[in-house]
């Protein structure tokens, strides 16, 4: 009986002990080393005020390196400063448009690597913590920098074109840990159990918000990649359906206040797809198709993309009523 | 004996019980889970502000008029549902780029033409009005003094187009920020949410993510601290009852008396340069070099208090004015009024009535 109850005693103490072990460590540590011990630093060219260093992931035994397109793969010397602090030499195997990333190679094989995974593992909510050589903080022997955040949303986003920016094809996603920093282009960003989330892209603006954008692109992208198949083209990059001939949708608006002006219809020809739609003299246009319409240059800009025989749906302001009519595109006459 | 093999069945259910408890209890895996309720619960109350007919900002001073932004984005943004008739909160931030035409588009997709009728520029909020065809859902408020330090905070918003929220999850950071009308966040305050909810983890409100600073009036200033960790949210439910009076179509402007201030050492108060003709502080009396000691039940020691004590009122208000005048103490009461004043100003310190000067050294209107 004595025998028992001491048995029983041990059981709990080794069970409390189990326990208590199993709940010390940080709850971020094990993904934060995870992903620590699969990236790299970059050095490379540097142009300017471009910097010319950024991160890299491990994705494969034989030493590829997956990074984010940057000017620091643009001369013939890539540093890659591996996560023991080691120096290979890195050439760069491929690179892709769409989504700008590049595949390096070094000739040092790795025992530890990510498996990049075909599908998207999280859903906007969960955590997200994110690996980077970001402003170069970590020197060459220290573990790069870890910042915690949460998904916030997956989409295919507008970004703005400018020198540094690009659009990026497909969905890309969102994070909240603030990522948009030199250096941190090419970070692993992985999940609670420290599986790879996607890559920190390069610097993009939302042409939305017109703020820099905390994005990763999606490993799912990555693997099309890596795997050498196609990668998703942007929409508003495909090519145009044939022209057959200019758009007549038969309104006409009001210019009198300027082209900065509302887009209000000043005249509807009879007979016109925008009569037979129901649209009227003073409707205010407010969108056509997904279009958001500014102003009335912006209008006519709009109207005269579209093409003939094509279907679409004008949103007016009608008094107090925003209403959706649909049309369909016909092809302008010679004479008119 | 058979107590004994009771005992030992009892702490194995225990030690059991305490085992799985621990692998299920992982706060920081439950914590996503929870983010999820919240959104979905306060969703449908959160719709897409859509503008037309904007004017050109090119025109803008170079790079002081947008701050951060080399150009504001040209997005959708974010509202707040208030009531179920169709009152919609959001920030002014919105509309910087003065649309003629406001549309509303519900959760449910449908769009409204929506109506401006009442501003609070103190806290850069603005309600708007739409006629739905039936009943909007409202979401729960969290009261504003309920409110606490570290607790979590989840910001949600439409900035970013399309029909999903974008989230961030952080903690409050401060209570009573910006003169007592903001909370302070590090989930992210971005243009992509200025109008959306601040969420608490049981999806409740507890304010309307919006740009401020504590030395700007201008409808832009905060919006530069959008990635620092740094945001703000204004509660709604609290003794102000600022919804009632927006709703009612009032403008909410911030109140000033009508003076320039200089501080003194040592914290000894601040000495008016300057009072205005024909402004509330001219007609209650005060001159040029009084010294201005308190503002309401709070004590003014130098240019920070000056400005804390008066960001507490707005236009309308009447506060009691505590100053000094040949070493006398006296105190006077006054209405403040939003202005524009004229100011007396010499060439050298045109500069000083600006109210975009942060610079607490010089001379500043209140």
């Amino acid at each position: 009986m004595i025998r028992l109850i001491y048995a029983c005693v041990i059981c709990l103490c080794i069970a409390t002990y189990a326990c208590a072990e199993e709940s010390t460590p940080p709850p971020f540590a094990k993904a934060a080393e995870n992903a620590q011990a699969r990236c790299v630093r970059i050095y490379g060219a540097t142009i300017g005020r471009e910097r010319g260093y950024a991160t890299g992931l491990i994705v494969s035994p034989n030493g590829h390196i997956l990074t984010a397109e940057g000017i620091y793969l643009g001369g013939d010397r890539i540093r890659v400063v591996m996560p023991d602090g080691q120096v290979q030499l890195a050439r760069v195997l491929r690179r892709n448009e769409n989504i700008q990333v590049a595949l390096l190679k070094i000739d040092q094989p790795t025992s530890v690597y990510f498996d990049v995974p075909p599908k998207p593992i999280i859903q906007p909510g969960d955590w997200t913590i994110a690996v980077s050589n970001c402003f170069k903080v970590a020197g060459n022997d220290e573990p790069l920098s870890v910042n915690l955040g949460i998904m916030s949303m997956r989409a295919e986003i507008d970004t703005r074109r400018r020198a540094l920016d690009f659009d990026v094809a497909g969905e890309i996603i969102l994070i909240d840990a603030i990522t948009s920093n030199p250096g941190s282009p090419g970070g692993a960003v992985v999940n609670y159990d420290g599986e790879l989330v996607g890559m920190i892209g390069k610097l993009l603006h939302s042409e939305s918000t017109g703020t820099r954008l905390n994005y990763v692109i999606p490993s799912d992208l990555l693997r099309l990649f890596i795997d050498g198949k196609p990668v998703p083209v942007r929409t508003s990059d495909a090519p145009d359906v044939q022209s057959d001939g200019m758009p007549y949708v038969g309104l006409r608006l009001f210019r009198m206040a300027g082209k900065r002006a509302p887009a209000y219809i000043d005249r509807v020809e009879s007979g016109s797809p925008a009569a037979s739609a129901g649209l009227k003299k003073d409707d205010l246009v407010l969108a056509v198709d997904d279009t958001i319409v500014r102003n009335v240059a912006h209008c006519d800009e709009v109207l005269s993309k579209l093409r003939p025989g094509q279907r679409v749906t004008m949103i007016i302001k009608r008094k107090q009523q925003a209403l959706s009519l649909a049309l369909t595109v016909e092809r302008k006459e010679r004479d008119e | 004996m058979s107590k004994a093999i009771w005992l030992n069945v009892a702490v194995c259910i225990v030690v059991l019980v305490t085992a799985e408890a621990g692998l299920c209890n992982d706060p920081a895996r439950l914590a996503p889970r929870a983010f999820r309720v919240a959104v979905a619960q306060v969703k449908p109350s959160v719709v897409t502000i859509e503008t037309y007919g904007t004017v050109s900002v090119a025109g803008g001073k170079r790079g002081t008029r947008f701050g951060a932004f080399s150009r504001p984005g040209e997005g959708p943004t974010t509202g707040l549902i208030v009531s179920a008739n169709g009152h919609i909160v959001t920030s002014t931030f919105n509309f910087i780029r003065k649309p003629s035409v406001i549309t509303v588009v519900l959760s449910d997709g449908s769009q409204h033409v929506a109506k401006r009728i009442g501003t609070d520029e103190t806290r850069k909020i603005c309600v708007l009005k739409i006629d739905p065809p039936t009943p909007l859902p409202v979401p729960v408020f969290v009261p504003a003094d309920r409110v606490r330090v570290g607790q979590w905070a989840i910001s949600m918003g439409v900035g970013y187009g399309g029909d999903q929220s974008a989230i961030s999850a952080g903690i409050i950071s401060a209570v009573n920020r910006v003169s007592g009308r903001a909370v302070q966040t590090d989930a992210n305050i971005s243009p992509a949410n200025y109008g959306g909810p601040l969420l608490d983890i049981n999806g409740r409100v507890i304010g309307v993510c919006v740009p401020l600073s504590p030395a700007g009036e201008q409808t832009i200033a905060g919006a530069e601290w959008y990635d620092s960790g740094i945001g703000f949210a204004v509660p709604l439910v609290d003794q102000h009852d600022i919804l009632t009076r927006l709703k009612n179509g009032e403008s909410i402007r911030a109140g000033k008396m009508g003076i320039v201030a200089a501080p003194l050492p040592m914290g000894q108060g601040v000495r008016l340069t300057q009072v205005a003709k024909n402004s509330p502080a001219s007609r209650a009396g005060l001159q040029a070099d009084d010294i201005l000691i308190g503002i309401g039940k709070l004590r003014v020691i130098d240019m920070l208090s000056l400005r804390v004590a008066m960001g507490r009122y707005a236009a309308g208000d009447e506060v009691v004015v505590e100053f000094k005048r040949d070493g006398r103490e006296m105190s006077v009461k006054i209405t403040l009024e939003a202005g524009p004043f004229d100011y007396v100003h010499e060439a050298t310190d045109a500069a000083t009535a600006e109210p975009s000067s942060d610079d607490a050294k010089t001379p500043k209107p209140e």
